[in-house]
């Protein structure tokens, strides 16, 4: 509950504030956010299955993030970030598909 | 997290319904530091209890900021995405590249047309500018024409000889010699009781008058001529000269110099027949 509170707590206070991305951040963001959605997706599933664990949940966010922006910085620095980001979303599209489809499953039972 | 085996699951629950006895088979890091906690939930028993009642625990308040992190990111970049003057902000490199060389290409052929466009004006507007020049000669030319001709009022400087014959002793021949004499002292314009006189003008005895271009002189005649006062009197003073002649036949003759002398009437420009103009 204090986790979804968070969330929206989050949400509001971006809309609320909007402040100006940083140049140097600007490019990572998006592809940090999906990652952050990834790691949230896999641990609602977590939870669903009873396995939730906080530390696991935590590392997973920020390493999953940290290695979304490493993955697109390297590709700018290599001439591919294009080609890259779009790679690590794709990717990361089909980790949240395939949690989303377990959640479902649970919440559902289809 | 997502290398869940989804047929063993499936065969697991057709198994045991109201069971999922974990994922004791991911490889997943987060499945591989649990344990199984309660066994006889469902995932939606445990979803209903994780959220209601709301728990302050570690745990929980580790995972609300990282969502504050999450949701406020998210925020932002829609906000930013959103944002109606910065399409090209989440451009890339490359990209920004490519437009601003087609927008350098399409600067560059707008340029073009209108260097291409602003010649052809200038060449439209000299040749304007030379059509009314030769428009307005040509008007001026028409007016100096057709003062000569007589299709056009003059005024100016001249004098006013009025000829008092009444004895009827005036003859055409008298008249044209001073036709003559007026012009070769520089008249300009000339007209006579009324007739406009040009070059083809001609005078006629008809009985005891005269007749200027067909139309009938009465007494006295009155010649309204435009050109140098100050010539055209002692002219026709001269000795032996036209007014001396007039007098011989007991006519009198009155000169007046005039600062303005308006000669009004008008002949009808006629075109010629059989002369054309040799000019192109």
């Amino acid at each position: 509950m204090i986790a979804v509170l968070g969330l929206v707590v989050g949400v509001v206070a971006g809309l609320l504030v909007r402040p100006e991305v940083p140049a140097v951040v600007e490019p990572y963001l998006p592809i940090a956010v999906v990652a952050a959605l990834d790691a949230v997706f896999g641990g609602l599933r977590a939870m669903l299955d009873g396995i939730f664990d906080d530390k696991v949940f935590v590392v997973s966010f920020l390493s999953n993030v940290v290695v979304a922006a490493l993955i697109v910085f390297l590709g700018d620095k290599l001439g591919v970030g294009a080609q890259l980001s779009t790679g690590v979303v794709v990717v990361l599209g089909i980790r949240i598909f395939s949690n989303a489809a377990a959640i479902r499953r649970h919440v559902f039972r289809a | 997290m997502s290398n869940h085996e989804e047929s063993a699951e499936n065969r697991l629950r057709k198994e045991l319904p109201e069971e999922v006895p974990a994922a004791a088979e991911s490889t997943e890091a987060v499945d591989s530091a649990a344990e199984e906690q309660s066994p006889q939930l469902t995932g939606r028993q445990r979803l209903a209890k994780g959220l209601w009642p709301p728990r302050v625990t570690r745990a929980q308040l580790i995972v609300a900021l990282l969502l504050f992190g999450l949701g406020f990111g998210l925020a932002v970049q829609v906000a930013s995405n959103s944002d109606g003057d910065s399409a090209l902000r989440g451009a890339r490199q490359e990209d920004l590249v490519r437009i601003l060389d087609e927008l350098d290409d399409r600067t560059q052929r707008l340029e073009d047309e209108k260097q291409g466009l602003e010649k052809q004006r200038d060449e439209l507007e000299n040749s304007s500018n030379q059509a009314e020049e030769a428009r307005r000669q040509t008007v001026e030319k028409e007016k100096q024409l057709g003062i000569l001709a007589g299709t056009v009022a003059a005024q100016g400087p001249g004098i006013t000889m009025t000829i008092e014959d009444t004895k009827g002793t005036v003859e055409a021949d008298m008249l044209l010699d001073a036709i003559q004499e007026l012009r070769a002292a520089g008249a300009e314009a000339i007209q006579v009781n009324g007739v406009r006189v040009v070059a083809d003008t001609y005078l006629t005895d008809s009985g005891n008058s005269v007749s200027v271009d067909g139309n009938k002189i009465n007494a006295p005649v009155r010649f309204k001529v435009i050109g140098k006062p100050q010539d055209l009197e002692p002219a026709l003073n001269i000795p032996g000269g036209v007014v001396q002649t007039f007098e011989k036949e007991q006519a009198t003759v009155t000169i007046e110099r005039s600062d303005k002398i308006v000669v009004d009437a008008l002949r009808v420009a006629k075109r010629p027949d059989y002369a054309r103009s040799s000019s192109q």
